[in-house]
């Protein structure tokens, strides 16, 4: 079944090593156009490495990855970007000084047209642009939680966390990404906070049919209900692929995490 | 009814701004280093007033937000009119109104200080070498080549932005800062290359720069009875207008905001699809035009540059105004400019402590306003997008 679907994304032998540490060895992973697929692994098994490897932070010492049959190896961040990919973090990476607003809106950078000339000549250019993304930005709050749209002009600082997480969902998507990912998305939050979360996933995939999401979880109810795919890492290699309960039943994985005695005995 | 309100609102803008303005000219006037020490003990009264009395100061700065473009006009017009007010009051009025284009020639470098260092981070220690850069062209081109002002001032602020250029290239591959330090050298450099190139003067400067001469309008003229310091005046104003309006416009754009992410998180900001090192390169050598075109005004206005002009102390004033005033916001470092250099004009007793009372200026508001007196407030890009947005997006 899945054979069937297009790949949007795959990487070939994705190597990503810091001195003698292979935090990355032999990565082959593809990823279906409009899935939804879950990477676990326990701490330091290179999912995050994995993410900024694959957005441009870090630059792979051997392997490549391609996106929507381009290479984009190498590539600077902001270009990955613009080609499509939009990402969280695992530590929220908002800039808590600026308004809600502001902290979405730059989002659209990549789709936005406006420079220098139009910013202080033709205002009439811009106003139009900022005023087409600030109706976008509005529609996407008032799906997650519409007493923000009053707070636009607050600075995010004075949001809880779960708030904050979505208006970085919020940015992510506001540019309508192919690919969005998402960096433990619950870290740090409370059961009903993740329970809220997980209900916030479906209403991305809900409000954008045709985004591919991947998302790393330590938390294993949001990767059991929102995933259709799972991608199992251990010390930075791929020790389990499939459907959820594949996964979770693999023994290798079920080692990893609880370690060998508990999963022999 | 709402018709007569809006009417009231313009009335008590217009007196506010009228009692303000004549405050600041009676300020000028006095002498007497006692009542300087009561006007300044004066302010910080009405400092702890405006904390007591929150709602009606809240109000009060709620009206001139609302009214922002009227409240700027009704200044500006008080500032057109000031030069035939002074002489009537002040005493030194001559004096004064140089140490006002000062003020206005501080004001502009410290907005083009603070669009690097206030909306980007960038920490630039050189303002003053880059001021000077400005000068320096302005007055060798007049000097040697006789062009006249309307093209030795931007030529001025070009030669500044291309030395910014030329800097910031082989720093790209540093973070950090990295930056501030390499200004800092550049900055001591430069003071010391013109105290020995014999072309440009040495020690000695250059003497006798023509004064500004705009279609046959000699600015050493006076208006009736007005010094020939009142055409500078203008010009720094008219100069100094479209200076504030280009960067209150870049504040409220894709460039203000984009430069603000790099300010506050640059991996966040790389995360967005942003090209960080054009987007600094062009936030340095874009605010080192205005620090260029601000020194070639000077050069043409004194007639006289000579390497002490342009020191690190002058680069620490201007850090000084744009930390003390708040970090991105224009009003802020307007306020601190004059608050740095008009004021200890005052305090003459205690020049020879300047640098220590900026000292204690800043650790106090460090301690008081931690982010300056008034820190950036939120981008509004335009009424439209307020007025859409109070509405709750319909």
């Amino acid at each position: 079944m899945a054979e069937e679907k297009k790949v949007i994304f795959y990487t070939e032998d994705i190597e990503m090593r810091f001195g003698g540490l292979y935090a990355l060895k032999n990565i082959n992973i593809k990823i279906y156009e409009n899935e939804i697929l879950g990477m676990i692994g326990p701490n330091g098994s290179g999912k995050t490495t994995f993410f900024n490897v694959i957005t441009g932070f870090y630059k792979p010492t051997k392997g490549r990855f391609y996106f929507m049959g381009e290479d984009l190896t190498g590539k600077e961040p902001y270009e990955i970007t613009r080609k499509g990919i939009s990402r969280t973090y695992q530590i929220s990476r908002l800039c808590l000084d600026l308004t809600i607003l502001d902290n979405i809106l730059i989002g659209t950078y990549p789709v936005q047209k406006s420079g220098y000339s139009d910013a202080i000549f033709n205002r009439k250019k811009l106003i139009k642009e900022v005023k087409k993304h600030t109706e976008r930005a509005v529609h996407l709050l008032n799906i997650f939680n519409p007493d923000l749209i009053e707070k636009l002009f607050v600075p995010v600082r004075s949001l809880p966390h779960i708030d904050r997480r979505r208006v970085e969902i919020c940015r992510a998507m506001i540019a309508e990404p192919k690919l969005i990912l998402l960096d433990e998305p619950s870290a740090g939050m409370n059961a009903d906070e993740t329970k809220e979360l997980m209900d916030d996933i479906e209403k991305v995939r809900k409000e954008m049919e045709n985004v591919t999401i991947m998302i790393i979880e330590h938390d294993m109810k949001v990767i059991s209900s929102v995933s259709e795919r799972v991608i199992a890492l251990n010390f930075g290699q791929v020790i389990a692929e499939g459907t959820y309960e594949e996964v979770s039943h693999n023994k290798e994985v079920i080692e990893a995490y609880l370690g060998k005695e508990v999963a022999n005995g | 009814m709402k018709k007569e309100s809006k009417f009231l609102d313009y009335i008590k803008i217009i007196l506010v701004e009228i009692v303000a303005f004549f405050l600041f000219l009676f300020f000028l006037k006095i002498e007497s280093i006692w009542i300087v020490i009561a006007a300044i003990l004066l302010a910080i009264l009405i400092y702890f007033l405006s904390k007591i009395y929150k709602e009606k100061f809240r109000a009060l700065i709620e009206l001139f937000s609302r009214y922002q473009n009227f409240a700027i006009g009704v200044l500006f017009i008080l500032l057109i009119i000031y030069p035939f007010i002074s002489p009537l009051i002040i005493t030194h009025s001559t004096y004064w109104m140089l140490i006002l284009i000062q003020t206005g020639i501080y004001i502009m470098i410290a907005l083009g200080l603070n669009f690097q260092l206030g909306s980007t981070g960038m920490m630039n220690l050189a303002t003053a070498a880059f001021y000077g850069i400005g000068a320096y062209t302005a007055g060798l081109l007049a000097l040697k080549l006789g062009w006249t002002a309307l093209l030795t001032i931007p030529l001025g602020g070009l030669a500044a932005a291309f030395a910014g250029l030329l800097l910031v290239i082989p720093i790209y591959r540093t973070k950090g800062h990295y930056l501030a330090l390499v200004t800092l050298a550049f900055g001591f450099m430069l003071v010391l290359a013109a105290d020995n190139i014999e072309i440009i003067g040495g020690p000695q400067g250059l003497k006798n720069i023509p004064p500004v001469n705009i279609f046959g309008y000699n600015f050493l003229t006076e208006i009736g009875s007005l010094h020939f310091y009142t055409n500078y005046y203008y010009l720094v104003l008219a100069i100094l207008g479209i200076t504030i309006f280009i960067f209150a416009r870049l504040f409220n754009s894709w460039i203000g905001l984009t430069s603000a992410y790099i300010r506050d998180d640059e991996p966040a900001a790389k995360g967005c699809g942003i090209n960080i090192n054009l987007r600094k390169l062009l936030v340095f050598v874009f605010g080192n035009f205005f620090m260029g075109v601000a020194g070639a005004i000077y050069a043409h206005m004194i007639g006289f540059i000579s390497p002490p002009n342009f020191q690190f102390a002058q680069s620490l004033l201007i850090v000084a105004i744009v930390i003390i005033g708040g970090m991105d916001n224009i009003l802020g470092v307007i306020v601190a400019a004059i608050l740095l250099v008009v004021f200890p004009e005052k305090l003459r007793v205690v020049t020879e402590y300047r640098i220590f009372l900026y000292g204690i200026l800043l650790v106090v508001t460090l301690i008081l306003r931690p982010r300056g007196i008034l820190p950036f407030g939120p981008r509004k890009y335009d009424s439209s997008i307020l007025k859409f947005a109070r509405k709750g997006g319909s």
